[in-house]
Order: structure tokens, then C-alpha cells, then sequence
């Protein structure tokens, strides 16, 4: 009977946790909780004849009591906006894509009102479509997908749900649908930037970059900016550049290789280290800020914010800005004005910050002109995806 | 096992003809090192260094799983043991802000979860296989699951440089300018060789490893000293998770053993359950890496993917060409049961 | 589970249902204390335990597409379970089923889209086959170098499935990149449709391919002398060496089969749920064949309801995410802890007062030494 006892007494714990939270829920999750408790006590002392019934009696209140705490705003009503954003195969908080598309979700849902703005990561790459179907069916009205690995399952569910506008990060759209925008970016632009930068800055005669794997384009084109834009300033320079050789599920996510690459890239002479591949290339740019005298440049984002352990040498970084893109389509698509087909987004060198002084100005001058160059297209940065 | 068999040669000539294809690579090693030195000293140096750096969680991974297979218990939640110390030991930089502190506090939590293992291994008596399991499954979720972005670090291990020693040229900057679980890790592959083989603690070790019932029988405390041995074991691998996030890196991502723990089990049994010759894999395994990087810095029109096979593709090789059939403890995978 | 039946008819029926009820108590009682452990957590960490476990119910069984999802993510599990639990049987760890449905998902892959024409009827059993053969062939190589090299297969299997995240990389955005213009990421070309599985209903094709393939080893194992032997060698080699049989040839065969499991898992994910072969989505199926193989004692009947339980806490994960903001890797402490429980049945048996049974004690790591 002990033993019985110390079950039950668990139980109720588990019942008393439930309750103390409780608010809307509290008469059904006490409910749910004897019952399970009994459910316990019977299974224990009897056979198990009741156990399955019990059991789904007792799961069926807890249901109910789950969707009673959901369902608070109706997305599917007119004139409520809610906006929902699935995440590539990651987290949520990233430092990374996912975190600035959230940022911009967020930020979007703040500028229009949103009553609901909620997120899935996702954890399977064969649950892009579950993922998305979840917000679609709750009648959310601006779905964000992010990645390009997504993009299948987001044009596919766009064909599904016409009336749902769908931003898709990084998904160049190669077919026109009304409700799908394909977030894009020039990565070789914002690359190239950081070539030019990073071949003005340089003494040793050598300059590395540290990648996430090649089979993901926008890495592979931040790169290939990277190289014609240093090789632009200084034709002789050494360009020492290497891929994680892993597969897609560890190249973003090994600092620890984005590190000792990166030390490996110093020992022989590399004094500004381009750190690009998510957790991968921060491992990179935080070794690089180990070392005196030297420069890193980060991606995506302004790492300056991102990775403060990396502020001794992170000069600047190379930009596509993910955050302020999602902003401007999600509120077009409130406006009635959702582009469909590709929607350009902008990207940049991120500001010098601390290092402002360490850029002679002639730099910052030729940085000017090269972005106005490759804006107005008489600078072109030799990369050509296919 | 290290005998030493008593031959009709001399001690030293004896030595040398029983290493005779240890000494030989070693030849072709160190000369292939000195050839590289001189025809560009700053790449072997750099190459090198990475090697040395790569190795060391893969050491530290492999000690604890070897000091725990030595008295009988199967470690496969190494990779689990790393992550969970790793993660623990960026919390303790991040809030307590001493680097030594949170080493300590990083072995300590290795240590914790071989105090785990051991409950699970020796008191439950369950199988070591899903102990080790639980370990790495529970370390991927509460490391994941409590992860929140946003937390900074205040720094990392940075290299102790040793004096004129590391003036030497190739071995100094090499050898004698590392941060110290870097040291460490080289310190505990002799300690360990040492109190394996050349100490009374080892040798009972080694009996309980091996036959557990006659150890037993002659007085040794089965229960306590596998306890004892997989906690400091696990201590080890603490460290191996400590460098990570201490020396490595200098902040924690989820995952970001990814897999070193497992090859750390691989590089053990390519040891052969020694110390000297798991660090010996561990080596190959940090100079393949390096050499992998360093033929992409190269420019080799290969891609990217068939270069970074070769690793393990040459431990394969090596393994079936060189190393052949090992053979665990005894004991190692069993639950010990008293009689009665 | 069982089926509550008649409450009169007692005797018989009684025993019957204790007998069930030992069989499923102690998973029964882990699961729920490993919940209950669960709970706490998402307790301390604010959230609110029945919401989350309520809508990881819903997403799991909540509706028929639920459902259908939850056999889905069981699937693969169910293969490389029983891949694991296989080789186990032999005395072999196989920690390279990964590499294995790898190299079974990108050739069936491969058989899908590059052959026009064939029936359907043909056309799908046949990229199954051979995709189960590309991981048999796989499979093979770590039993083969072990019996004629001695090099350990834990070592062998580790390294082969790094080689197999290149090689599937490597061909994915290489010879086998789809080449259709609207494509610029790492994939093969789409299946034809004659190589898909169907779905009967809710029920993928796969799901009752993967219980078949539980009986076939079941039956293997149990009713063979193949089997026999497998068992005899994984129990104690020399002395199975010593009764004749011919050990180094049981040993490739049992990892040629264990990679067969892993391999057709790969393809049926491949013909059943993602159509193409892309990098990254097939991850960690093969490692999870570990955790399902152990959860099911490593036998083959046990691997199913294993494999759904763990299917059951993926397919509801998003669901519990979207409804109450809990992170997904609570169901990996969840499943932590049942292994654990259900490991460690002397606990569990102490606590609901069961005697000790006398059914043999899996000694999964004998094989160990090599």
C-alpha cells in the first residue's frame, strides 16, 4: 500500500503544480488530475482491464482543458491579424536566420496590430508542412517560412491556402504565385563588401574565411563576394578559405571547428578572418578576437550585437537584413499590396562600431563607391549561381 | 596489455625489437614533420597546432571511457557526460565569471553523471548500453531545453606560454604555448598510463575489469571500485566538455559536441584500451582534421565533401591494415552480482 | 495496450489479463513517472504541464492526420529499431544504422527518379529492394572487416556514417543534383509517382511494411536456423565456433541484415514521405534506432510500441510548441527518463509491488570485446 501511496501522492503533486497555475483552466485541470489520480490507483490495485478506458478519459479532460487555454484569439475572424513564422531546422534564438526573421515577425506584428504572433521550430525537416498547416488552419494570416530547405512545403501550401499570404526567407521563387514572396538577398554583394574590406585592411598578404557548408547557396555566394571583392583591392592577395566538411545537420552548429579552422588560418599568416556559418563561423570570429592585432567580419546580422565576445575584432559584418525585410512585405501584405514572385532585400557592411577609427578614411571612401558600383551594377561580383 | 616479457636479449635490445613497427613510424612521423618544417615552417606549425587542439577533447573522451572500461563498466554516454559539463561550465562563466572556478565546476558535473552511470551500472546493475544512452538523450534535452540565447561569457582560456621552452623552434610554439586543459589533457594521458599499470589502485582496477569474481575474492571491493573510477572518469570527461566551452570556444551552442563523444568510444577501442595508444589515435584523428582544413586552404579542386571523408576513411585503413583485432576487458559491459 | 474485455467472464480471462498486465505494467508505470518527472520541469520552468501534455496528445492522436503522423515518424524507427535490435542479437553494436538508411534513401532515390516507365507495381517494390541492398552492401562492410581484419565494428560503423553524410552530400549536389532549372539547392530530382508509397486511408503504405518487417524478424530470429545460429554466436562465440558453426559468415550475414532494416527504412522514408533524397532530412533516424531498439529490450515486437511511443512525442511536439510555447526537447528529457524506468525495472517493480520475473536479463554490451 506504500508503494500505491507514493504514487498517488506524486500524482497530486503533479495536480497541485497544474492548479497553482491554474487561471481559465483550473476546474478542469483539478478534474483531469483526480482522474488520472484514480486512474493510478485502479490500475495499481486491480488488473488492467480499466486501464486504457481510464486512460483516455483522462486524456480527453486534459485535452479539453489545453484547448480551452488556446484558444483566446480568433485568427480566423476579419480584421484580426495574426502572424505566425516556422523556422528551419534550429532554434528560435539562433543568432542567426531564424532570430532575425522572428525579430522582423515581431516587430511586424507590434507595427500592424497583430493580436497573435507565434512561432514553431522546427525540429524534423519532414515537418515543414505540418508546421506550416498548423498556423494555416487557425487562419493566421501571414505565415513566414525561413530557409530555403523550406521552400517546397511553403509554395506547396501557398497553392492550399490562397487567401494566407506567405514570406518565404531565402526562397527564390522561380514561379510567380500572388500570395508567396520569396525573401531574397544578393549575399555575393554584401560578400563582396566584405572582400573589399577586408583586403584594404590587411598587412600579412593573407585573408581567410571560415564557411558553413557549400550546399547551401547563400553561404557559397557570401563567399564567392568575399573573394572577387578582396581580390579587387589587392590582386596578389592569398585567399585561404574552407567549407565544413560535415553534413547540413552539424556545419552550422560546431564553433569548436569554426575556432580551431580558424586558429589554423592565423598560424599561417591570415589576418582578417571572414566567419560565416552560423554557430560555426562564430566560433570563428570569438578565436580571431583571441589573437592581438588581427580583424574579424561576421554575416548576417550585426554581430556586434549578436556575438559580443567577438568586439575586439569584429570590424564589421556582411549583411542581409532579414529583419527589416520581413517587416516591409508583412506590411504590405496588411496593405493589400503583397508583391509575389521575388522581393529583394537589402544588404550591407554593418558599422565599424568601436573600430571606427581603425578604418583609414580612404577605406570607407572606396567602400562607398564599390556599394554605390555594385548598386548601380558597373561592379560586378563574378558570382554566378548554377 | 603491457608485459614484459622476460627474453633471452638484452632489456633494451628486447624493447626495441618489440616496437620495432612503433619505432618505425615513429621514424617516418617525425621525419615527414621535419621535412614539412623546412619546406614551409609556418603551415606545419599551424597544421600541427590544430592537430594538438583537435585531439584534446578527443582524449579526454577517450580516457574517461578507458578508466571505465578497465574496471568493467561500458561508457557510451560519453558524448552526453561532454555536453551536459560543457553547458554546465558556460553557466558557471557566465555567472560566476572565474575560468578555473568553472573548469572545477565543469568536472564536477562529468563527474556527476558518472556518479549516474555508475548507480545505473553498478547498483541497478542495469544494461551499461542504455545507461549511456539515458546520459546522452537526458544532455541533449536538459541542455537544449534550459539553453536561453542572450547569456555572455567573460572570455576564454587563453595560451600559457611555458618560458624558453616555447621559444624552440617547431616544438615550442607547438607544444609549449597552449591553454591549460590543452596541458591537462596531456598530464592525464601519463597519469593515467601511470596509476593504470605501474600502481597498486591500477592494478586492481584492472582485476575488476577482467575478473571481477577473483578480485572479489581476494578482498577487492568490486562495487567501489568501479564507483570510484567511472566518477573520476567522468570527471575526465568533464574536462573534454569544459574545453569546449573554456578554451574552444568561449561560449556554449546546443550540440556543439557533435559526435565527439562517440569518436572519443572509437578512438579508445583504436587504442586499445591504453592511454598512450588512445592518444595516439586521438593525434591521427586531430592531424587528419587539420590536414583536411589545410588541403581546402590549398585550394584543392575537390569537393569539399569527398575531402572531408578522408579522415575516416584513413582510420578505417589504419584500423584494418595496422591495428587489427583488440579486445576489451573482460568483465567490461557486465553487472557484477555478489554470490548469495 | 490491451482492450478492456468482458468484465463477467472471469477465470481464463483473468490470468490472460494479468499476464498482459505484467507485460505492460512496468513500461505503463515508467511512462508515467518519467511524465510526471517531465512535469516538474516544465513546472519549474513556468510552463503549464497538463497544457503541454494535452496538446503533445492532440498533435499525436488528436485527429486522423495526427495520427498518420505519428505511424509516419514511428516508421523509420520501427527499421532502424529493429536494424539495431538485429544486430544486438549477434553480439554486434551497430551504431552506424544512420549510414545505413542514408545510403538506402539516396539509391532508392536514385531507382525513383531515374527509371521511366515501369509499373508502379514494379517500380516501387523495386527501389525498396534495392535500397535495402545499398544498405545491406553498407551494412556488410563493418561485419566483413571484423571478421577478417578484427577491426572493431563500433569504430567501423562510427566512421561509415560520417563517410555516408559525404557521400549522400557529395551525390546530392553533385552527379544526382536535380537539374531542373528551378532548382538551386542540394536535392535529387522527384520520385516518379510509380515509385511512391501509397497511403490506405491515415495508414502509410511504409508503417505496415515496418510491422511486417517486425514479424519477418521475429520469425528469422526465432524460426531459423540462421537465426539459431545468430543467436549462438551473439550469446558466446567460440563456443558457437566450436558447434560448428561458421562464425565469420553468421557475423557479415547478421550486419548484412541489420543494414538490409536500416537500408529499406531509408527507402520507404524516401518513397513514402519526402519523394527526393535532401540532405538533412533524414536526420538522426539511424541514432534513433538505438534509443528504440533499447526502449523495446531489443526484441523485435517490442521495437513497434517503442517506436510509436517515440513517434507519438515527435509527431505532437509541434503541437504542444504552438499551444503552449514549450520547446521540443522536453520530450527528449521525457524520453530520457523512460528508458531509464524501464531499464531499471527493480524500481519500478518495487513500486507497484510486482515479484521479480525470471525473464531473461539483455546483456546488450557481451558483445563488446569483439
Amino acid at each position: 500500500m506504500k508503494r500505491i501511496a507514493l504514487l498517488v501522492a506524486a500524482l497530486l503533486l503533479l495536480a497541485m503544480f497544474a492548479v497553482a497555475c491554474g487561471g481559465t483552466t483550473e476546474q478542469t485541470v483539478e478534474e483531469a488530475a483526480n482522474e488520472a489520480a484514480e486512474t493510478v490507483e485502479e490500475t495499481a490495485n486491480e488488473a488492467a482491464e480499466t486501464v486504457e478506458e481510464a486512460a483516455n478519459e483522462a486524456a480527453e479532460t486534459v485535452e479539453e482543458a489545453a484547448n480551452e487555454a488556446a484558444g483566446e484569439a480568433n485568427c480566423a475572424d476579419e480584421g484580426v491579424v495574426c502572424v505566425g513564422l516556422v523556422t528551419d531546422v534550429g532554434e528560435i534564438d539562433d543568432k542567426s536566420f531564424n532570430q532575425s526573421a522572428w525579430e522582423g515577425a515581431q516587430q511586424a506584428a507590434e507595427a500592424l496590430g497583430a493580436a497573435e504572433v507565434n512561432y514553431i521550430e522546427t525540429k524534423d525537416a519532414k515537418d515543414y508542412g505540418a508546421n506550416i498547416d498548423l498556423f494555416a488552419t487557425q487562419g493566421y494570416d501571414i505565415i513566414v517560412t525561413v530557409g530555403f530547405a523550406m521552400g517546397e512545403a511553403t509554395a506547396a501550401a501557398a497553392g492550399t491556402y490562397p487567401d494566407i499570404d506567405f514570406i518565404g526567407v531565402d526562397q527564390f521563387q522561380s514561379e510567380t504565385l500572388p500570395n508567396l514572396t520569396g525573401l531574397v538577398f544578393n549575399e555575393d554583394k554584401a560578400g563582396y563588401l566584405a572582400g573589399v574590406l577586408a583586403a584594404s585592411m590587411n598587412e600579412s598578404g593573407t585573408i581567410a574565411s571560415v564557411l558553413g557548408t557549400d550546399l547551401v547557396p547563400p553561404v557559397v555566394a557570401f563567399n564567392e563576394g568575399y573573394k572577387n571583392g578582396a581580390l579587387s583591392v589587392n590582386p596578389d592577395i592569398t585567399i585561404i578559405d574552407t567549407y565544413h566538411p560535415g553534413g547540413l545537420d552539424v556545419a552550422f552548429t560546431d564553433p569548436e571547428w569554426g575556432a580551431s579552422t580558424a586558429q589554423q588560418a592565423i598560424d599561417q599568416g591570415a589576418d582578417v578572418i571572414f566567419g560565416a556559418g552560423g554557430k560555426t563561423g562564430n566560433g570563428a570570429l570569438i578565436q580571431t578576437a583571441g589573437n592581438e592585432g588581427l580583424w574579424c567580419i561576421g554575416v548576417d546580422t550585426d554581430q556586434w550585437e549578436t556575438v559580443p565576445e567577438a568586439h575586439p575584432c569584429l570590424i564589421s559584418s556582411a549583411m542581409k537584413l532579414i529583419t527589416p525585410g520581413v517587416v516591409d512585405l508583412a506590411t504590405m501584405s496588411n496593405n493589400g499590396e503583397f508583391p509575389g514572385g521575388n522581393f529583394y532585400g537589402a544588404v550591407g557592411l554593418a558599422p565599424f562600431h568601436d573600430h571606427e577609427d581603425a578604418v583609414p578614411q580612404d577605406v570607407k571612401d572606396l567602400l562607398t563607391a564599390t556599394e554605390a558600383g555594385l548598386q548601380d551594377g558597373s561592379i560586378s561580383t563574378g558570382y554566378n549561381p548554377g | 596489455m603491457e608485459l614484459t616479457a622476460p627474453t633471452t636479449r638484452s632489456a633494451a635490445t628486447g624493447w626495441v625489437f618489440k616496437n620495432k613497427w612503433l619505432l618505425l613510424i615513429g621514424a617516418i612521423v617525425v621525419g615527414a614533420i621535419v621535412y614539412a618544417y623546412a619546406t614551409n615552417d609556418r603551415v606545419t606549425v599551424a597544421v600541427l597546432a590544430s592537430t594538438l587542439r583537435q585531439s584534446t577533447p578527443l582524449i579526454l573522451g577517450a580516457l574517461c571511457g578507458l578508466i571505465g572500461e578497465r574496471s568493467g563498466v561500458v561508457n557510451i554516454g560519453i558524448e552526453g557526460q561532454m555536453l551536459l559539463a560543457a553547458f554546465v561550465a558556460f553557466l558557471a562563466n557566465v555567472y560566476i565569471g572565474n575560468l578555473w572556478i568553472a573548469l572545477i565546476i565543469g568536472a564536477l558535473t562529468g563527474a556527476l553523471m558518472g556518479a549516474l552511470l555508475a548507480f545505473m551500472a553498478v547498483t541497478l546493475k542495469m544494461d551499461q548500453i542504455i545507461g549511456g544512452t539515458v546520459i546522452n538523450i537526458l544532455a541533449v534535452g536538459l541542455t537544449g531545453y534550459f539553453y536561453t540565447a542572450g547569456l555572455v561569457t567573460k572570455g576564454k582560456f587563453a595560451p600559457i606560454s611555458l618560458g624558453p621552452l616555447a621559444d624552440i623552434p617547431l616544438i615550442g610554439p607547438v607544444l609549449f604555448n597552449n591553454p591549460p586543459i590543452t596541458y591537462l589533457a596531456i598530464i592525464l594521458v601519463f597519469a593515467v598510463h601511470y596509476v593504470l599499470f605501474h600502481t597498486r589502485w591500477g592494478l586492481r582496477t584492472r582485476a575488476v575489469g577482467e575478473h571481477p569474481r577473483a578480485a572479489d575474492t581476494v578482498g577487492i571491493n568490486v562495487f567501489r571500485t568501479r564507483y570510484i573510477n567511472v566518477i573520476l572518469a567522468g570527471a575526465i570527461a568533464g574536462l573534454g566538455g569544459a574545453f569546449l566551452t573554456l578554451e574552444g570556444v568561449g561560449s556554449f551552442e546546443r550540440l556543439m559536441t557533435n559526435g565527439r563523444g562517440f569518436l572519443a568510444l572509437a578512438i579508445m577501442i583504436f587504442g586499445k584500451w591504453t592511454p598512450l595508444g588512445a592518444w595516439a589515435g586521438a593525434l591521427l584523428f586531430g592531424f587528419l582534421y587539420a590536414l583536411n582544413t589545410q588541403l581546402q586552404f590549398s585550394g584543392v579542386g575537390l569537393p569539399p565533401q569527398l575531402i572531408g571523408s578522408l579522415p575516416y576513411l584513413a582510420t578505417i585503413l589504419v584500423l584494418a591494415g595496422f591495428v587489427g583485432r583488440s579486445r576489451a576487458p573482460a568483465a567490461s559491459g557486465q553487472p557484477y552480482e555478489t554470490e548469495g | 495496450m490491451t482492450t478492456a474485455s468482458a468484465p463477467g467472464n472471469r477465470g481464463n480471462g483473468a490470468r490472460w489479463l494479468r499476464q498482459i498486465w505484467r507485460g505492460i505494467s512496468v513500461p505503463l508505470v515508467a511512462v508515467l513517472l518519467a511524465g510526471l518527472i517531465g512535469a516538474v520541469l516544465l513546472q519549474i520552468s513556468g510552463a503549464n504541464p497538463l497544457q503541454a501534455y494535452g496538446a503533445l496528445f492532440k498533435g499525436a492522436f488528436g485527429s486522423p492526420e495526427a495520427i498518420q503522423r505519428t505511424l509516419e515518424k514511428a516508421t523509420p524507427l520501427i527499421f532502424s529499431g529493429l536494424a539495431v535490435a538485429f544486430a544486438f542479437k549477434a553480439g554486434l553494436f551497430n551504431i552506424g544504422a544512420q549510414g545505413q538508411l542514408l545510403i538506402g534513401a539516396i539509391v532508392a532515390a536514385f531507382v525513383g527518379f531515374s527509371i521511366e516507365g515501369l509499373p508502379a507495381i514494379i517500380h516501387a517494390p523495386l527501389a525498396l529492394l534495392i535500397g535495402g541492398l545499398a544498405g545491406a552492401l553498407y551494412g556488410a562492410i563493418p561485419g566483413a572487416l571484423k571478421t577478417y581484419t578484427g577491426a572493431h565494428e563500433v569504430i567501423v560503423t562510427i566512421m561509415l556514417n560520417y563517410i555516408a553524410i559525404n557521400i549522400t552530400d557529395y551525390l546530392a549536389d553533385g552527379p544526382w543534383k536535380d537539374p531542373s532549372p528551378t532548382n538551386i539547392v542540394a536535392r535529387t530530382p522527384r520520385i516518379m509517382p510509380s515509385a511512391e508509397l501509397p497511403i490506405f486511408g491515415n495508414i502509410p503504405l511504409g508503417f505496415i511494411f515496418a510491422l511486417v518487417a517486425a514479424v519477418v524478424v521475429w520469425w528469422v530470429l526465432y524460426r531459423t536456423t540462421l537465426g539459431y545460429e545468430i543467436r549462438t554466436v551473439g550469446l558466446n562465440s567460440s563456443a558457437a565456433q566450436y558447434a560448428g558453426i561458421r562464425v565469420a559468415r553468421t557475423i557479415i550475414l547478421a550486419m548484412a541484415i541489420s543494414g538490409f532494416l536500416a537500408g529499406l527504412g531509408g527507402a520507404v522514408e524516401t518513397q513514402g514521405i519526402v519523394f527526393r533524397y535532401q540532405p538533412g532530412f533524414n536526420a538522426g533516424l539511424g541514432f534513433d534506432g538505438i534509443t528504440t531498439a533499447l526502449l523495446g529490450k531489443t526484441s523485435p515486437f517490442g521495437v513497434i510500441p517503442a517506436a510509436l511511443l517515440l513517434g507519438a512525442m515527435r509527431a505532437g511536439a509541434s503541437q504542444m510548441q504552438f499551444d503552449a510555447g514549450v520547446a521540443k526537447e522536453i520530450t527528449d528529457v521525457i524520453t530520457a527518463f523512460i528508458l531509464f524506468f524501464v531499464a531499471a525495472d527493480v524500481i519500478v517493480k518495487w513500486l507497484i509491488r510486482q515479484r521479480e520475473s525470471d525473464d531473461e536479463q539483455v546483456v546488450l554490451s557481451k558483445g563488446w570485446g569483439g
